[in-house]
């Protein structure tokens, strides 16, 4: 009796904890919002859209206005080598583009959409964050390890996940430079949602959606059968079989985790039936005077064989640019198996971790990506907000915090040194594109072990407690 | 007796080839069609007071761009700068007339060939054509079997030479080889050549291939005079040859149909001071049925065709010609699949092409994509409420 009042007390101060929590959640969104209808204001969206970390080819937003017009020219919006993204994308944004109302900056409807895909993403890694951790506190409850200090204060890991997403100047400079990179996070976030609230459709529809966009998220596809099959993230499930075998049965629920088959069935059932619709509207959109064919040549292909060599903050340029054609072929196998090869060990390691193995899966690919934006690091730095409970204990924090600050102003700077002023060359710029991908590795790598170290955590206090 | 005789049909054999050759070769200009004009003006002249040869060439540009011929089919040689002469008092300004009313060197000169880059191996490698394979296409002279070319050259010559630069010649053989290997690799339909220097007749004695028209200022043992001194810049502005010829040229614009006879015509020997001599007996035509704009402009006839302009293709016409890049041969087989219906066996294309047959009949296809999006928050609201 006692314990069941102290629950109903514990979950009364949860529920107040979280109405609170999100009372301040709403209160900063709706600032986050404002700041950036203020930004948006300022004349000529302050020269962000020509920023080269900002507007790749593949997210530019004038090669996508020059694509809508290529397409109401009656020439195929692929013509020329501007647009490089999907003829769905070209449907919803291109009339956007060319809207224009009288006293408001240029391109201000493609600016709200942008802005509304940024609140919805952090609506739904608010959503995501609050299943994680609720799996999180029932898991350890399980496992007896649930105790007041385990409830964290204030706001929960997935309101500070929707906030880092909303306030982190990455976003911000994402959105307000009118890349079509909030999009694409919001496909990445709509995923990982449907994965963890188990609906199989929705997930089925963000990843569809995702890997369209940017051929990237395909390998999401495995974190997100893991997380159906298992359930969300919980620490490795040789603790509850130990668990088991010690105690004698005094939870009511087995604890057994099965790998649940039906889901993921149907999961790859709705993952065809969104593929074969997106693929039907793709090739009726595209019937005129393209082809689908075409349309894969210059978006999958495009991405794949690193057309563009166009400075960027990314590491595949510089190299491509040097490199001799008969060794190209090489070069970009070696280069994106690198992703590839390391899609493996992780899930082998990170399995009963899926929504965190997403997130590395996330950060890597946006590491050796062709065409890296400021809108990769906006997204894996929100998810990084997900696992704050578990990843509390993470060294070089700060250190990674200066080195992301210290690259971001680098950056533009020598980018002006080398192409405006003429006093330096590709090399300095290229050398601010190194200490960055060397950041995101040692963020990966520490994540990771922190992680690790708090599952093995969990494991030394579990196994101390069945001594008890 | 064999011997003779097979040795007579040999020979015959042999002439036989050969007029039918000559006769194909001759009869090549009047086959081909003049669908372009090209322009090559040399001036050979360097040191300040040589300006009025640049002068002359920088007129001739002006005449020639204002009837019509692109800078992309000028190739202008200059031997030297006297818009930035430092003995320029005008600086960046050529004149060709004392009253300085008309200032030669405007916003768009473009000279393809400059300073010392104006030899004579420079200029007989741009009638030829064989240039190193890193000179750029706006040094090299594209011309095809259809042009007319234009080749104005100015400078100070001699009996059956032209002074380069001040330290080389070009002798009337090599300009008669450069003309005939143009001939051979058919790089002229028809040829104009005007030469604006002393004794310049001299210059075509050699020339023997058809299809040459030759305009000289005087003949052998003449001199070719400039017309005036301007006091203010200090030397002579413009030759008597040229300056009677844009005299000729500044009351014609592109529409005008003045011949060419008009044009040789209106040379006087007593205002030129010398002889101009013109060479009509390579060239077939009547000179007075030659517009001058065949060479000093670009004046094009346009052939109107039945074949309508479409902007959206139709679907259904074989025989059309492919324009855009893309198509696979994927479209090109479903594309005959298209217009051979009966020959389709397989259901599944029966049914891809019925589907497509009626899209065609839908008309936008926007819409339908636009509808095709909106219908997606429906069907995926329906799905997520079945699936919890």
């Amino acid at each position: 009796m006692a314990t069941a009042n102290t629950e109903e007390e514990k979950s009364k101060s949860e529920q107040q904890k979280n109405h609170g929590g999100g009372g301040g959640f709403t209160r900063w969104a709706v600032l986050a919002v404002i700041f950036r209808l203020t930004l948006i204001y300022f004349p000529g969206n302050l020269n962000l859209s020509s920023r080269p970390e900002v507007s790749t080819p593949l997210t530019s937003i004038r090669r996508l206005a020059e694509g809508y017009w290529l397409k109401q020219s009656s020439m195929s919006p692929y013509a020329g080598s501007m647009y490089h993204g999907s003829p769905l994308l070209l449907s919803v944004l291109g009339p956007l583009t060319v809207k224009r109302i009288e006293g408001q900056p240029s391109h201000i409807l493609c600016s709200l959409v942008f802005v509304l895909a940024d609140l919805i993403s952090a609506i739904l890694l608010r959503a995501t964050g609050r299943k994680l951790q609720m799996a999180y506190r029932k898991s350890l409850k399980s496992l007896n390890l649930l105790n007041k200090s385990t409830d964290s204060g204030g706001l929960s890991s997935g309101d500070i996940a929707a906030l880092v997403y909303l306030w982190n100047p990455f976003t911000i400079v994402a959105c307000v430079g009118l890349s079509t990179s909030p999009v694409e996070n919001l496909f990445n976030i709509l995923t990982l949602y449907g994965a963890a609230t188990g609906i199989a459709p929705l997930a089925a529809f963000g990843w569809v959606m995702a890997t369209h966009l940017s051929l990237y998220p395909a390998i999401l596809i495995i974190p997100v059968i893991l997380v159906l099959g298992y359930g969300p993230d919980a620490p490795p499930s040789k603790l509850f079989r130990s668990k088991e075998n010690g105690k004698v049965g005094d939870d009511k629920s087995s604890q057994e985790i099965i790998f649940s088959w039906g889901r993921v069935l149907h999961l790859l059932v709705w993952t065809s039936v969104w593929s074969v619709y997106v693929l039907v509207l793709c090739s009726i959109s595209v019937k005129q005077h393209s082809s689908l064919q075409e349309m894969f040549q210059r978006t999958y292909g495009f991405i794949l064989t690193v057309e563009d060599l166009s400075p960027n903050i990314g590491v595949l340029w510089y190299f491509f640019a040097e490199v001799f054609d008969f060794f190209r072929d090489f070069f970009l196998i070696v280069f994106h198996s690198n992703i590839l090869f390391m899609i493996l060990p992780l899930a082998i390691r990170l399995k009963h971790r899926p929504c965190f193995l997403a997130f590395v899966y996330i950060a890597i690919s946006s590491m050796l990506k062709s065409y890296p934006s400021v809108g990769d690091p906006a997204l894996y730095l929100g998810l990084l907000g997900l696992f704050l409970d578990e990843l509390a204990d993470m060294q070089f924090c700060f250190f990674l915090f200066c080195g992301y600050v210290g690259v971001s102003v680098l950056s533009p700077v020598m980018h002006n040194l080398w192409i405006w002023r003429g006093t330096g060359n590709a090399n300095f710029y290229y050398a601010t594109a190194m200490a960055y991908a060397c950041f995101q590795i040692v963020l990966v790598v520490e994540s990771v072990s922190s992680m690790l170290n708090h599952d093995r955590k969990l494991m030394k206090l579990s196994a101390s407690k069945l001594q008890k | 007796m064999a011997a003779s005789s097979a040795v007579v049909a040999i020979l015959a054999s042999i002439w036989l080839c050969s007029s039918i050759a000559a006769d194909a070769s001759g009869s090549s200009s009047e086959t081909t069609m003049h669908t372009n004009n090209w322009a090559v003006l040399v001036c050979t002249s360097r040191f300040w007071f040589n300006y009025r040869h640049m002068a002359n060439t920088l007129s001739l540009y002006r005449t020639v761009k204002r009837l019509g011929i692109p800078d992309e089919r000028i190739i202008l040689m200059l031997a030297d700068d006297m818009a930035c002469n430092s003995r320029n008092k005008y600086p960046a300004q050529v004149f060709n007339n004392e009253n300085h009313w008309l200032n030669l060197y405007g916003d768009n000169v473009e000279v393809d060939y400059r300073g010392y880059e104006v030899t004579v191996e420079n200029f007989l490698r741009v009638l030829t054509g064989r240039h190193e394979s890193a000179v750029p296409r706006s040094k090299r002279l594209l011309s095809d079997e259809g042009s007319h070319i234009l080749l104005y050259m100015t400078g100070h010559g001699g009996d059956e030479f032209l002074k380069f630069q001040d330290s080389e010649e070009l002798q009337s053989h090599d300009l008669a080889d450069a003309v005939k290997q143009m001939k051979e690799k058919h790089r002229f339909k028809e040829l104009l050549i005007m030469v604006d220097t002393c004794q310049a007749a001299t210059l075509f004695n050699q020339l023997h291939s058809p299809g040459v028209l030759a305009i000289a200022s005087s003949m052998k043992g003449e001199n070719s005079y400039s017309h005036h001194l301007d006091s203010d810049v200090g030397v002579s502005v413009v030759d008597r040859f040229t300056f009677y010829t844009l005299a000729f040229f500044e009351r014609l614009n592109m529409y005008d149909n003045a011949s060419l006879s008009r044009l040789f015509n209106s040379y006087d020997p007593n205002l030129l001071m010398s002889n101009a001599y013109y060479r009509t007996d390579l060239y077939q035509r009547n000179l007075q049925e030659v517009p001058v704009t065949n060479f000093f402009g670009s004046v094009m006839e346009t052939v109107h065709t039945d074949s309508a302009y479409r902007a959206f293709p139709q679907k259904n016409t074989p025989r059309e010609t492919r324009i855009r890049t893309g198509k696979t041969a994927e479209d090109d087989s479903r594309r005959s699949i298209l217009t051979d219906m009966t020959k389709a066996e397989c259901p599944f294309t029966r049914i891809v092409s019925s589907l497509e047959s009626k899209m065609e009949t839908v008309g936008n296809l926007d819409s339908l994509v636009n509808y095709g999006l909106v219908m997606i928050l429906p069907v995926l609201v329906v799905s997520v409420w079945l699936s919890t």
